[in-house]
């Protein structure tokens, strides 16, 4: 996921259909290309196909037809170990959270950093910063079942921007939050994307990317409509 | 390091979450190692004993009358013939009087009065020390109860035969044992390693989404395994030393012990046991956890 290849897409979505079982069109023939560094938002009506799109990057649901290639890998034949390397370098901010509801917010965001067997001091300053970034400082040893919403919601996005990863899927990020906490939120987000990473965002809240220059993707009953903010 | 402090770290969580079932386990690996080598412990001692009474091992053949002087190597030539012997002592009437005297030591005056005559010739025979088999010296003493002038062979026949049927006994029960031990710690490691890892499937899950490998799930479950079995072997062994010094000191003094020279196990066998325990638990739980990496 480092920039072996610059000038090479960091993916690219070729034709790609996924339909659930039955026979639930949840997208239909869409092709995507996502540049290195980008910062891009999936709109859409509710039941639309964003959660699947980023489900599949992140895979966690693979494609029915078409090619999904990410640095340059055909994510359908990866092997297991290449699969949990790959998921090591991308964040997930997921529409469900996905917590450990027993484990305390620093237990939970540090497992992200865990897993990579990261250098526990640097693992706690680094908690510490997204904590206080996100105004959670007061919760950290707090059990993430006892939180609200919208403090699970920034946990789970903490989570994800942790190990400051070459790829962030966030799906609905702010969907729980305030005008405040939206703004750290998507502070947050700009930090990592000077960074060089490369960010793709589901959301419904027009504020977070209107006059931002970024690319909007909308999808529509499975299918993509590009526009410009 | 890193490693390390996070593998603590969930054993520390896994051990508040099941400890029942851990401490459940911990007594029952302690108690099948405690069992096997509580019998080993017996079964070797046996055999040592048993040697010594082979190297003790004489024959007596009574006689109807003394061998007389020149008619001795002929007779020693018989026996020869047939096994080896280090040592063939003929005993007179007067012999066996005078030790007879000895043995009843200051009792001895209930002899006064009565002379040697009615006590009979024999000779001790001595056989070589690899005449181990019971069969061999069941051959032997039928051979020699058929030699000319031979009334009766004595060797404390019931007794050595008892004996050996006893360590057979022992035998299979050590190896019963020793199934049961094998049998336990992989059930029971396997079983407890299940719980905790049942009740960390969802975590296990998102571990997954997170990239964890293999060896990052597999690491502190094997480790939990192998402490399991560490923990309870070193408790069972000393529960057998415990036990083995309260029978040393209980049946200390002259007696039965002392035949046995009771001794406790060497330091190999204790090795062995061990290291056999330790592998046996984290294979174990190297069982229980293959099912799960194929998340
Ligand atoms: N696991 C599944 N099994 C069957 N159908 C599914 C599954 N997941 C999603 N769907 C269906 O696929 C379609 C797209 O779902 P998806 O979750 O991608 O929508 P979305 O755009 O994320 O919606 P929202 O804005 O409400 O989160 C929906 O019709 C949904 O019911
Ligand atoms: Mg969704």
């Amino acid at each position: 996921m480092n920039d072996t290849h610059p000038s090479s897409p960091l993916i690219d979505i070729v034709k790609v259909s996924k339909v659930y079982p039955p026979n639930i069109m949840a997208l239909d023939n869409i092709s995507l290309t996502i540049n290195r560094g980008e910062m891009l938002f999936l709109t859409g009506a509710s039941g639309a196909g964003k959660s699947t799109l980023l489900k599949m990057l992140c895979f966690l649901e693979y494609p029915t037809k078409g090619l999904i290639e990410q640095d340059g890998k055909d994510v359908s034949r990866l092997s297991a170990i290449n699969l949990q390397f790959m998921r090591q370098q991308i964040g997930v901010a997921y529409q469900d959270f996905k917590l450990l509801p027993k484990h305390t917010v620093y237990q939970n965001i540090a497992l992200a950093m865990e897993v990579r067997y990261e250098n526990p001091v640097k693992i706690k300053k680094r908690v510490m910063a997204l904590l206080n970034d996100l105004a959670l400082s007061d919760k950290i040893h707090t059990p993430t079942n006892k939180l609200s919403r919208g403090e699970q919601q920034r946990v789970c996005l903490a989570r994800a921007c942790a190990n400051k990863p070459a790829l962030l899927l966030a799906d609905e990020p702010t969907g729980n939050l305030d005008a405040d906490s939206t703004a750290k939120v998507m502070k947050l987000l700009a930090k990592l994307h000077e960074a060089g990473t490369t960010l793709l965002i589901a959301t419904h809240d027009e504020k977070i990317y209107q006059n931002t220059g970024h690319r909007i993707i909308n999808i529509a009953n499975g299918k993509l409509q590009e526009s410009q903010s | 390091m890193q490693y390390i402090s996070f593998v603590i770290g969930q054993l520390v969580r896994n051990a508040k979450h099941g400890w029942t079932a851990q401490i459940m386990t911990l007594f029952t690996i302690m108690l099948s190692v405690l069992i096997f080598s509580f019998f080993l412990l017996i079964y070797t001692n046996m055999q040592k004993a048993s040697s010594r009474l082979g190297n003790e091992l004489r024959l007596i053949v009574y006689l109807e009358d003394a061998v007389p002087v020149n008619f001795r190597t002929e007779f020693q030539k018989k026996i020869t013939d047939f096994e080896e012997v280090e040592d063939i002592i003929f005993v007179s009437q007067e012999d066996a009087f005078g030790r007879l005297k000895k043995q009843l030591g200051k009792d001895n005056d209930v002899l006064d009065g009565l002379d040697a005559s009615f006590l009979p010739y024999s000779v001790e025979i001595y056989p070589n020390k690899n005449l181990k088999s019971l069969a061999r010296i069941k051959a032997f003493s039928d051979y020699l109860g058929g030699l000319p002038g031979a009334t009766k062979v004595q060797y404390g026949q019931e007794w050595i035969e008892r004996f050996g049927y006893f360590i057979s006994l022992l035998r299979i029960i050590v190896i019963l044992s020793g199934a049961l031990l094998i049998l336990t710690s992989v059930f029971m490691v396997s079983y407890t390693i299940r719980l905790t890892l049942e009740s960390r499937q969802e975590e296990l899950e998102i571990l997954r989404f997170l990239g964890a490998t293999d060896s990052y799930i597999r690491g502190p479950v094997i480790i939990e395994g192998f402490l399991l079995g560490l923990l309870g072997t070193i408790s069972g062994l000393a529960a057998l030393l415990f036990l083995y010094q309260w029978v040393k000191i209980r049946f200390s003094g002259p007696g039965f012990m002392n035949l046995f020279e009771f001794s406790f196990l060497p330091g190999s066998t204790l090795l062995i046991i061990f290291t056999m325990s330790l592998l046996l638990c984290t294979s174990g739980s190297m069982i229980s956890i293959r099912k799960y990496l194929k998340l």
